[in-house]
């Protein structure tokens, strides 16, 4: 593994591969120990589109983005939210006080409000598991092989052949977040 | 409506901190004309300036997750964050606002304001020197001077905590700071006006010169908020699928009958009819401008419920608004 000032962790989703199973959520929520009800990760329903009998359904599984420019940092007024060298953004959960501010600036609802402790909370691409080199838990678990993770700065990981290979796209472009995680459909 | 984020504490917090901010400017507003006429205005609007926007800090602390955790907002500097930059300039405002209420301390309360001129003095209040009526003159002026621009800081402050947020479409406009202003500031001339009107006292020398200053700037203000939803419409309307889409939420949806009633009629036609007929007289050269307690009275709270109901609906309704498309989970 690079080290950690030259890696940029990343996720690339295959769209069609996504059955809609929601084992990642489990997984997830199992791995992370979620508060019951809340959510790290989703799967997003697009369709049905197009008239019968040409009908699509497209499922659009999601998780914090991991900005390059990210809105929630921002506005964070303790610095609480920080941007780790290797492009995860994380919580410092000792300074966070729970002003939901970054609920606010987050465009695509990542972040969800611990009640229990008090403070925001989100994915954090499963940084403990990466930092002893395994698999994010939703990436590990994912069924029909839709979901892949890797350093988007090492040309040979998984995620960079599959994006140097298949036309991508990122949610909310227009927002400028930068976000580092791409879907392929 | 689904269960926001930030609820009623937020706006109660946004309000009376509007409050504060109104009534701290309009005091070093009347402070600056100087007089004798203007100065029940300064001293009202002093001595109430503090305590709003006191609670209104008291009620967001609750509003936190971890409300004894609020220290670490203290500890570092946020340059981007509107809400660091703006607990900063809420900790000055306080500090400043209570030390200028203060000053405005009516006689024989007055009597509390010394200093020890000693260092042998310190333990004794009593031996304390009380300051002359020049420097509490002086340090009001000054403190006016420093607080007029803070005030307008507090009041731009809550909108642009809502403003720069790009992903509630509502709010991400340059609009809402200086609408947010300008209801604050109303807010704040409201309240001296609501006040001063309960006072009474039409004997008193200046009573005329004190409603023509309150009605008209007040008046004033409303048509300036009432210019700066034109453009908040308008550009939102003009703008793309997301911002437009998300003015429906007062031009149809669920948010049309609290700003198009709470907002628009009660907050701001109903105090400019009354505002306006109270200055008719005044505008027409023919006299001094009607007074009644009940018309006063009336304008002042339609104007504070507007200025309540504007900050609930951008609350609730920003955070509905999203950007597009929004896909289902």
């Amino acid at each position: 593994m690079a080290p950690e000032n030259t890696r940029r962790w990343g996720m690339a989703i295959e769209t069609k591969r996504c059955i809609d199973c929601k084992a990642c959520m489990v997984a997830c929520e199992i791995e992370n120990q979620v508060p019951l009800g809340k959510h790290r990760n989703w799967v997003g329903h697009v369709g049905p589109t197009g008239t019968f009998p040409t009908l699509g359904l497209r499922f659009e599984p999601g998780n914090c983005m991991h900005c390059e420019n990210p809105p929630c940092l921002r506005v964070c007024p303790t610095g609480a939210t920080y941007q780790r060298e290797d492009g995860l953004v994380l919580i410092d959960y000792d300074k966070c006080i729970g002003c939901r501010y970054c609920m606010q600036a987050c465009p695509y609802d990542a972040r969800y409000f611990d009640e229990t402790r008090g403070v925001v909370d989100k994915c954090t691409m499963c940084a403990h598991r990466l930092d002893v080199g395994q698999p994010p838990a939703c990436v590990e678990t994912c069924v029909g092989g839709a979901r892949h993770y890797g350093d988007l700065n090492d040309p040979n990981s998984e995620v960079s052949k599959l994006l140097a290979t298949n036309e991508h796209t990122v949610i909310y472009e227009e927002a400028g977040t930068e976000p580092k995680i791409f879907y392929i459909s | 409506m689904e269960n926001p984020e930030w609820g009623i504490l937020v706006v109660n917090y946004l309000f009376l901190a509007g409050v504060s901010a109104g009534a701290f400017a309009i005091s070093s507003f009347a402070t600056y004309i100087g007089g004798p006429h203007f100065r029940r205005v300064a001293r009202i609007g002093a001595l109430i300036a503090p305590w709003p926007v006191m609670v209104g800090v008291g009620l967001l602390v609750l509003d936190l997750g971890r409300p004894l955790a609020f220290w670490h907002l203290f500890m570092v500097v946020q340059y981007a964050s509107p809400m660091s930059i703006g607990s900063w300039l809420l900790t000055g405002f306080v500090v400043l606002s209570l030390v200028y209420a203060a000053l405005w301390l009516p006689a024989p309360l007055n009597n509390l304001l010394r200093v020890p001129t000693h260092p042998r003095a310190l333990p004794h209040f009593t031996r304390w020197t009380p300051l002359t009526p020049q420097t509490i003159r002086r340090a009001r002026a000054i403190l006016a001077a420093l607080g007029f621009p803070l005030s307008l800081g507090i009041g731009v402050y809550t909108g642009i905590l809502l403003g720069a947020v790009p992903s509630r479409p509502f709010w991400n406009t340059p609009m809402l700071a200086q609408l947010f202003l300008f209801s604050a500031m109303s807010s704040g001339t409201a309240t001296v006006l609501l006040i001063t009107a309960l006072l009474g006292t039409r004997h008193e020398t200046g009573f005329e010169e004190e409603r023509r200053l309150l009605v008209s700037t007040d008046l004033v203000l409303i048509i300036l908020e009432v210019f700066m939803l034109i453009p908040f419409l308008l550009h939102h309307a003009l703008s793309t699928w997301s911002s437009a889409s998300s003015i429906e939420l007062i031009l149809g949806g669920e948010f049309t009958l609290w700003f198009w009633i709470g907002v628009i009629l009660l907050g701001i036609l109903l105090p400019l009819a009354i505002e306006g007929y109270e200055l008719f007289p005044v505008v027409l050269r023919e006299g001094a401008t009607r007074y009644s307690l009940a018309l006063s009275a009336a304008s002042g709270v339609l104007v504070l419920v507007g200025g309540f109901v504007l900050r609930f609906v951008f609350v609730y309704a920003g955070q509905v608004s999203h950007f597009l498309p929004v896909v289902a989970r």
